[in-house]
């Protein structure tokens, strides 16, 4: 069974068990009341209807599991900066599951925090940043499936969002927008030099990695997320390409920007870059959503170069999908951790001198292979 | 983009203390910088003149948090050279064990805001624990942590407490492979050297008319250092080198500090060794003559200066601080120009600014 | 100037022409030299201590003064200038150093207190710029040419000199 049809069965049950209410009033109201219930009950059982209720409730999932898994990153993410930096990380709050309840308490305490705009601010540009980029991505998330059942699939065959590794790449992409309108709706010289900052650094980066992305297409010959894992069965991609999948991961910490490259946010020059502006829960959800890119980042690079949730059928396939995940996501933390942070004319010249021709030299060898009928 | 001016400052992570820098920025290229100071203006020089000469030592303290002892050890000598009091050899031992204590804890204080202010945040968290050691190797001896209060007019307060030396001799060889363990942290860090090598050149005769000193200057190839040009203490019996470097850059001004540090090692022990027993302290008159004192030290952060006007009471007449960092600070526009706006961070961090002895 | 080629036993020529045993103490050959250069305004030359010599000069030969112990002594550092008040009038004290010599050089001049003022030193040595404000912000003392003497610590509109004696907080 995979999560369409799961989330059909209980869009159907709930439907039935609605539509008794709506038809028994059909029969016992006057025939100008009875009629439109029974529209309403006939409409609830119509196939467009519960198809599009099931897709709404399987994204709802998605999220709702991708969200719980960002909470895992965050968690992740301070408990190894605590390995690596000398201190415990959280510790209290949920003492006995090693003080995961942390992130929530800070959760609440920012939902809670008073939502400060300077009065010079952009207020509309202002207000819509942190939606589009929250927003822009948990679209990534929503067609990145966890394996061939746990997916965002329009119908039973579990046929997949066409072309969803394009989406969330294309996805990915939105944020530079996001940023750039909230570094200038501030109304600061730090958020707009942030801003600038990060929007060079994005698009810089983007070339590269949608490089590399596109190797992997070309090898597996599709745009699908199932059909991409599926080409993976006999050897993971990133062995053929490894010079790919080391620019893609690069790319990757770039694009999520945590150090060495997180520039826009330089705390030591910039305060803190295009989010100095933001306080309580907006500024939360600009923490919140460098956690989700992450988490995406990881699943791309899972998805596309490690062989998806393939492995030894002991655990779940979608527990294969997050192990490599996380592990793709310690070793950015690892790195993150070590690394001092670089400038912004060397980061750009990095990007644009060493990783594109590394990204193109990545998608000959893919065609070579490709011609060569090896895949 | 235009030429704006950027306030970095006051309140700002790369200050590491309370002043402004302006920099006006073409794009991200500096072409013009003005630091303005005296956020922390306590008017110690003033205070010092209401204050007997035995009372001003935990005002010197004050100074700088960062390196308090060589304050406190900078005014004693300087009121000795007033009232011509002569320190038993023990206490200048000490005096000299005890500096260079609060020297390597300076400089790892030092590298661990170089290491946060470029991101490097493992750097930051090791150097502090580290400087902890030091920390408490000097309670241990002076009975607080940042604030020692420890030398006196003609000695210091006390001898050294039980087991010291074995202390002393096990923190420094802990230190000498945590020194490796930088040098390999940073060094080999390709991203390190991309950052420092080669931004915020200061020329020597740049830095030797703008009448930068201590580290600063060392790493463009002036080997000023006054324990070797004017020996002060007991400095002449120890055998060290004077670190230095050529290129005049945020690395050479690094490399110039951990060789610093291998060398206080080093003096730390020979200072062990060689501290003879006996008295620590002398009785100071209480009243100076009416005449004048100078004491100079080589400070972490450069030379430091204290000039001591007595008129026959029991207080200074006056007394005037030449801080290190106050003449180096204004030596920064020089190096920051042409630059771009993430290295004023780098650049600034390798000055080692200390604003409580800047401002006084 | 560049450094080294003029410095030391190749110093002024009043030096060469005038050589005695006193000479061979740096600090002695530079009082020596002073006073023969300046014998008007260059007074109370003296040694304190071993490398450590002191001398006054009279206000209106302090830059001269103060560019031929640069150019020709190889009094390339700057330590210090500090202001010091008395009831008679200021004492601007510059502490002049030799890195090479090994040599501290106590300047001492004078100022009455009608008329506070100095000449800049601070076209000699970069690092006199700020301790000159310094000096004029806290004590009051003005100098002649510098190119911006204003207060540094304290802010632009403070009206008095703290560290002058007739200050009350």
């Amino acid at each position: 069974m995979n999560l369409f049809e799961f989330c059909y069965g209980i869009i159907h049950w709930l439907v039935d068990l609605v539509n008794n209410l709506w038809y028994r009033l059909g029969d016992v109201l006057p025939w100008y009341f009875g009629d439109f219930f029974t529209g309403v009950g006939d409409f609830a059982a119509s196939d467009s209807h519960l198809s599009f209720m099931t897709i709404l409730l399987e994204s709802i999932i998605i999220i709702l599991v991708a969200l719980i898994n960002v909470l895992n990153f965050l968690w992740i993410f301070r408990k190894i900066s605590g390995r690596i930096l000398d201190f415990y990380g959280p510790y209290y709050v949920g003492y006995r599951i090693g003080g995961w309840l942390q992130n929530l308490a800070d959760g609440i305490k920012l939902f809670l925090k008073e939502i400060i705009v300077p009065t010079k601010a952009d207020k509309l540009g202002f207000f819509l940043a942190p939606i589009i980029f929250v927003g822009s991505s948990l679209l990534i998330l929503s067609v990145i499936p966890l394996s061939e059942n746990f997916g965002l699939s329009t119908n039973s065959s579990g046929e997949y969002v066409p072309a969803g590794a394009l989406f969330a790449l294309a996805a990915f992409s939105i944020a530079p927008f996001a940023i750039l309108l909230a570094g200038w709706s501030s109304n600061n010289k730090y958020t707009l030099i942030g801003g600038m900052r990060s929007a060079a650094q994005m698009m810089s980066y983007e070339i590269p990695l949608i490089l590399c992305a596109a190797s992997v297409f070309l090898l597996a010959g599709s745009f699908n997320f199932v059909d991409i894992v599926d080409a993976q069965r006999d050897i993971w991609f990133f062995v053929p390409m490894f010079i790919g999948f080391v620019v893609f991961l690069v790319c990757l910490i770039a694009e999520v920007e945590i150090v060495p490259f997180d520039l826009p946010e330089a705390e030591a020059e910039l305060v803190e870059g295009w989010t100095t502006e933001y306080g309580g829960m907006r500024f939360g959800l600009f923490y919140m959503t460098t956690a989700i890119r992450s988490y995406a980042g990881g699943a791309l690079a899972t998805a596309l170069f490690l062989g998806g949730w393939q492995g030894p059928s002991l655990i779940p396939d979608e527990i294969w999908f997050l192990i490599k995940a996380y592990i793709v996501y310690t070793v950015f933390m690892w790195l993150t951790w070590s690394v001092p942070r670089i400038r912004i004319d060397q980061m750009l010249g990095l990007g644009w001198r060493r990783l594109l021709p590394l990204a193109v030299l990545n998608l000959l060898i893919a065609a070579v292979l490709k011609t060569g009928g090896w895949f | 983009m235009a030429e704006m001016w950027i306030n970095m400052g006051p309140q700002h992570p790369m200050t590491h203390g309370l002043w402004n820098l302006r920099v006006k920025v073409d794009g991200e290229t500096i072409v013009d910088a003005e630091p303005e100071v005296g956020y922390l203006h306590r008017g110690i020089e003033k205070i010092c003149e209401g204050l007997t000469y035995p009372q001003i030592i935990p005002i010197a303290d004050r100074l700088c948090y960062g390196s308090s002892f060589t304050w406190s050890h900078l005014y004693c000598l300087t009121a000795e050279d007033l009232m011509d009091v002569e320190v038993p050899e023990r206490a200048e031992y000490i005096r000299v064990m005890a500096i260079e204590m609060q020297r390597i804890a300076s400089h790892l204080m030092w590298l661990a805001a170089y290491a946060g202010d470029l991101g490097l945040s493992v750097g930051f968290t090791n150097a502090m624990r580290d400087r902890e050691v030091f920390i408490d190797l000097l309670q241990g001896l002076a009975g607080s942590r940042l604030t020692y209060n420890y030398p006196r007019i003609g000695g210091v307060a006390h001898d050294l407490p039980p087991n010291f030396e074995r202390d002393a001799l096990r923190t420094v060889r802990y230190m000498e492979q945590r020194l490796k363990e930088y040098e390999d942290l940073f060094d080999n860090s390709k991203i390190f050297m991309m950052r420092n090598v080669g931004i915020g050149i200061l020329r020597k005769e740049d830095g030797i008319d703008l009448g930068v000193t201590g580290p600063s200057l060392r790493a463009s190839g002036a080997s000023y250092d006054l324990r070797k040009d004017m020996p002060y203490s007991v400095y002449p019996e120890i055998d060290f080198n004077v670190a230095t470097h050529k290129d005049g850059d945020c690395y050479a001004r690094y490399r110039v500090r951990m060789d610093e540090m291998w060398e206080c090692c080093s003096i730390i022990r020979q200072a062990l060794k060689k501290m003879p027993k006996g008295k620590w302290r002398v009785v100071a008159p209480r009243n100076a003559p009416a005449s004048t004192g100078l004491g100079r030290v080589e400070d972490p952060r450069g030379e430091a200066v204290m000039y001591v006007v007595g008129d026959g009471s029991d207080k200074p007449y006056r007394l005037k601080i030449r801080s290190p960092i106050f003449v180096t600070l204004s030596a920064a526009p020089k190096i920051l120009v042409g630059y771009k706006l993430a290295d004023v961070v780098v650049i600034m961090g390798g000055l080692d600014m200390c604003l409580g002895e800047n401002d006084r | 100037m560049s450094e080294g080629d003029e410095r030391g036993s190749t110093g002024t020529n009043s030096i060469e022409t005038a050589p005695s045993r006193i000479d061979a103490d740096p600090g002695q050959r530079v009082l020596r030299a002073l006073t023969e250069a300046f014998p008007e305004t260059v007074s109370d030359g003296a040694q304190v201590k071993p490398r450590f010599i002191r001398a006054r000069v009279d206000r209106s030969d302090l830059y001269s003064v103060c560019r031929s112990l640069k150019d020709h002594h190889g009094f390339e550092h700057l330590t210090m200038i500090s202001a010091v008040e008395y009831d008679d009038g200021f004492e601007v004290v510059y502490h002049i150093t030799s890195h090479q010599a090994g040599l501290l050089l106590e300047l001492i001049t004078s100022a009455p207190k009608t008329d506070p003022t100095v000449d800049s030193i601070s076209s000699i040595w970069g690092g006199a710029n700020w301790q000159e404000r310094e000096s004029y912000d806290l004590m009051g003392v003005v100098f002649r040419n510098h190119p911006k003497l204003e207060r540094i610590l304290l802010p632009k509109d403070v009206l008095y000199h703290p560290l002058r004696k007739d200050f009350r907080g």
